[in-house]
């Protein structure tokens, strides 16, 4: 393999984007309903071509405003969290970091709940509100004991953020337990992971989320080469570490958290995709953040496909796939040992 | 589909605001070209139906059981796994637990009515139905008296009123009958129960409640303001009450199990006087018109005796 | 070319460097020595500014260096230390490049111009045919130079190294070290060196600096600050110096304690 080169990320992220689109088609005419993938694909194009409401029939509902909504969704949050596990990674210099590591997901969750006992719905808009609301804290929480002398030091912002999603776990197990039957399916539901209340509402939430954050993260993508050399290291080549540090500790916080706010905790994909990608494409980060966003797209939209379809009408939490495949895939990797020094 | 926001701001021109109504109004007209009913469902909702709903879903074994005794059999599409009964309801088509449903499967359906319950399924189920445009009427019975005006108001939707006043009028008859039966008879403490762990109770609200005291019971945890709330052993052994009541979906084969557990605790009136009885959950949390053989069998299983005569079918 | 104006500098508590006062002059070739805890390292740090003085500046052809940019310091200062493995493993050339960061600013890939000097600085430290390694597979020497080439890479004024014979053999120590005068010599580059290794300072720095517990003990040439009175006080023992036969800079010997006088 070479070094990378502009030419090199073109040629890889169109290849992975192809898979996408693939996967998206697949996924599309796929579901505990059998509709054909022509039919698919002509319902898929006329909505594109007609404006406004109209009528529409079982089949156009089922694709537009089930499966649409919901692939799409997956894909950006797939995409969001591959992206916030490569930074956890470089910036805890960890390879075991995931998106959820800070206790982002655990602040995240208790303003879910407290959101749900407090009578609001799902599906309501105040939901991911409550959610993100409840990240932010928690980001401002962890940042503020992350630090050392003014600086962020890898360890201490570890140790805060373990401390700190510890605490928001008893927090969460106290609420279950003053939970009602009917609010404990809600809340396990969500902590699960679910994408089945997906709509057009939680993707404009989402979508700047995810644009922003990767169009701020790849600027700095060789940056962060640097930054795996050590920071003195990163210093001695002129970088201004701590703020880099700042911005994207900031970045991928808050993409973990509009993703989280919008579907639930969903597990692995923020670790096995980094990886996943550096074994095949190598640590630069100009190729590895497109990459990881890529293949993360399309392996929680074909999880959460398999999820709706295995049992239909049972629906699997997308939470119990991606660990199926994520365990087995992590050991693989423990065993190949190629990409992973410090393990 | 519904359209999302609509980014107008009321203040600024009166008149696009009279334009828009007269617009509305003229799109409404539209729809009115077929006669419709309109509903004002049990959490307040206006549900919109445009004649007699042919394609039914139901979303819970009891409103599976009301639909049947309404003779609606022929026109339900689809049911929940968990409706057991009658045998026919098994027949139909699944749409998914009564907690999570198969939206796709829902619409292929093509229902022209879904009958939801707001004791059972989410809120978050009803809304995106809704989203869909899918009719869907929900009922929220609480007492045993308010299953009564729910079998009323799904009669009325489905167009069965006479069928849903004359299966009214028989629960009230029957239901007078245990009143009196049992009004000069002492109220016994009762513990019913209905989990093993953690052991859950009935408390004020919930249907079980509303039984016992039909039934001339006093139930020990009626006055915890939680429905379901959790006891300790110790704090039943605290109220000591005369008849201990195990809801269960298995009586057959729990029945010695359950029993032992409860014989260490002599101290416990009801266990001193073997008071402890079994009762199959689905008669007394379901709110069907089952619900009266509930009643009539809480009322037996409390005061025991000839008073009430024994059912003469086995309850399933 | 630098010039370092009283600087004090503390950890915690204690001074671990004060009333530094030197200059260095452009094509210089300077050692930094004394013993372990003397403040040899951290003075390195204070010099590319990974470490700020509490007191004092360091001025940089008259520039404080406070007011440069880390980019700006990078482009005419390059460090050669102990390096941590990175994370996850990379190419010799991929190492190498970093080098051109300071002057790729926000761009994300390199242009032909950073390829061409890159390709160079490998030339120069003859470790161009180990350009597609990985950095992990190499040994320690060819190791060092990759880190040569990358500050040749970032073009700089001044190469600051610590320590930077340590844990090498004899014969990489002095091809080491060769490359270093040849680097002063030929490219005029100033070269600032900490170490331990009070010969090989002796036989290749022009100027020295002995330190002692984060004070300046002397500074000047090898003769004059390699003498027995200097090193007895200082590291507090007897040594006897003679002269490189062949070079005739200071040589230190070490005398056991049974043959002292």
């Amino acid at each position: 393999m070479k070094r990378v080169t502009l030419k090199k990320v073109i040629a890889i992220s169109s290849l992975l984007t192809l898979l996408l689109l693939l996967i998206v088609l697949f996924s599309m005419t796929v579901g505990s309903v059998k509709i054909k993938p022509p039919q698919t694909i002509t319902i898929l194009l006329r909505s594109l071509m007609e404006l406004g409401e109209k009528e529409r029939d079982a089949e156009e509902m089922i694709i537009l405003s089930l499966r649409l909504p919901r692939v799409l969704l997956a894909g950006l949050v797939g995409a969001g969290l591959s992206m916030a596990g490569v930074i956890f990674q470089v910036l805890l210099r960890n390879p075991l970091a995931d998106p959820y590591i800070l206790g982002v997901s655990s602040g995240s969750a208790v303003g879910t709940i407290l959101a749900i006992l407090l009578g609001l719905s799902a599906t309501s808009f105040g939901l991911p509100v409550a959610s993100f609301t409840g990240a932010l804290f928690t980001i401002g929480v962890v940042f503020y004991f992350g630090r050392q002398n003014g600086k962020i030091h890898p360890n201490t912002l570890l140790l805060a953020g373990v401390v700190t999603g510890s605490f928001l776990s008893a927090v969460i197990l106290f609420l279950l337990s003053l939970s009602q039957k009917e609010e404990l399916h809600t809340i396990l539901f969500w902590l699960m992971g679910d994408f089945s209340f997906s709509n057009f509402i939680s993707l404009r939430i989402v979508f700047p989320y995810i644009l922003l954050g990767f169009l701020f993260l790849y600027s700095r993508s060789r940056h962060y080469n640097l930054l795996l050399l050590g920071e003195e290291g990163a210093i001695q080549m002129g970088l201004s570490v701590e703020r880099l540090k700042l911005l994207s500790y900031l970045s991928a916080s808050l993409i973990t958290a509009a993703s989280v706010s919008v579907c639930g905790l969903i597990g692995f994909v923020g670790l096995i995709v980094p990886h996943g990608a550096r074994t095949l494409f190598g640590a630069d980060h100009r190729l590895l953040l497109p990459s990881s966003a890529l293949i993360g797209a399309s392996f929680l939209i074909l999880s959460d496909t398999l999820a709706r379809t295995l049992l239909a009408p049972v629906e699997l939490p997308v939470g119990v796939i991606t660990a199926a495949f994520g365990g087995p895939f992590f050991i693989y990797l423990l065993r190949r040992r190629k990409g992973v020094k410090t393990l | 589909m519904r359209s999302d926001f609509h980014p107008l701001c009321c203040d600024k021109k009166p008149w696009v605001l009279y334009l828009l109504g007269l617009l509305l109004i003229l799109l409404s007209w539209r729809e009115r070209a077929f006669p419709s009913s309109i509903f004002i469902d049990e959490v307040g909702r206006k549900v919109t139906l445009t004649g007699p709903p042919k394609r039914i879903i139901s979303l819970a074994p009891n409103i599976t059981e009301i639909l049947f005794a309404l003779g609606m059999d022929e026109a339900i599409v689809g049911v929940t796994l968990n409706c057991n009964y009658p045998e026919k309801a098994k027949e139909k088509v699944p749409v998914g637990s009564y907690i999570r449903v198969d939206f796709e499967r829902i619409l292929s359906l093509k229902p022209d009515l879904v009958i939801a319950t707001g004791a059972g399924n989410t809120r978050e189920m009803v809304n995106r139905l809704e989203g869909l445009g899918i009719p869907t009427y929900v009922i929220f019975p609480k007492k045993f008296d308010d299953v009564l005006q729910s079998i009323l108001h799904l009669g009325q939707v489905v167009h069965r009123e006479e069928r849903a006043s004359s299966i009214i009028q028989e629960m009230k008859e029957r239901k007078q009958k245990v009143i009196e039966k049992t009004k000069s008879l002492p109220r016994p403490r009762v513990f019913l129960q209905i989990g093993e762990s953690p052991m859950v109770t009935v408390g004020k609200g919930s249907f079980a409640d509303d039984l016992i005291r039909l039934a001339g019971g006093e139930n020990i945890a009626g006055e915890e303001r939680q429905m379901y709330p959790r006891f300790g052993r110790e704090e039943v052994l605290r109220r000591s009450p005369e008849v201990i009541i195990i809801s269960t979906m298995n009586p057959k084969g729990d029945y010695d199990r359950m029993i032992s557990e409860w014989n260490r605790w002599k101290t416990i009136p009801a266990v001193k006087q073997g008071r402890i009885h079994l009762i199959h959950s689905d008669l007394i949390d379901r709110p069907s018109p089952r619900m009266i053989e509930g009643l009539e069998e809480m009322a037996r299983l409390i005061h025991r005796g000839p008073l009430l005569r024994p059912p003469e079918k086995e309850s399933k | 070319m630098i010039e370092v104006q009283s600087i004090y500098f503390q950890y915690h508590q204690d001074w671990v460097l004060q009333d530094i006062s030197f200059k260095i002059e452009r094509g210089g070739f300077v050692g930094m020595i004394g013993p372990n805890g003397s403040g040899k390292t951290t003075l390195l740090k204070i010099l590319y500014r990974l470490l700020s003085p509490q007191k004092g500046q360091v001025l940089f052809e008259d520039k404080p260096l406070q007011k440069m940019s880390r980019s700006e310091i990078a482009k005419k200062i390059a460090v050669v230390a102990q390096e941590n493995y990175p994370l996850f493993p990379f190419r010799v050339e991929e190492v190498v490049l970093m080098g051109r960061s300071p002057y790729l600013g926000s761009l994300l890939f390199e242009g032909k111009k950073d390829l061409e000097i890159a390709q160079r600085a490998m030339e120069w430290t003859e470790i161009l045919p180990l350009r597609e390694r990985y950095l992990d597979e190499l040994s320690g020497g060819e190791r060092k130079r990759v880190f040569i080439a990358r500050a040749l890479a970032q073009e700089p004024e001044v190469i600051l190294l610590d320590e930077p014979t340590a844990n090498l053999d004899i014969h990489h120590q002095l091809d080491f070290l060769n490359l270093i005068l040849n680097l002063n010599r030929e490219k005029g580059l100033t070269i600032i060196l900490a170490s331990h290794d009070l010969n090989l300072t002796s036989e290749f720095c022009d100027r020295l600096i002995l330190l002692q517990k984060g004070k300046i003990y002397c500074v000047g040439s090898p003769e004059e600050v390699i003498t027995p009175e200097h090193i007895e006080k200082v590291y507090g023992c007897k040594v006897w110096i003679d002269r490189n036969p062949f070079s005739q800079s200071p040589r230190v010997n070490f005398i056991v304690k049974e043959n002292q006088p």
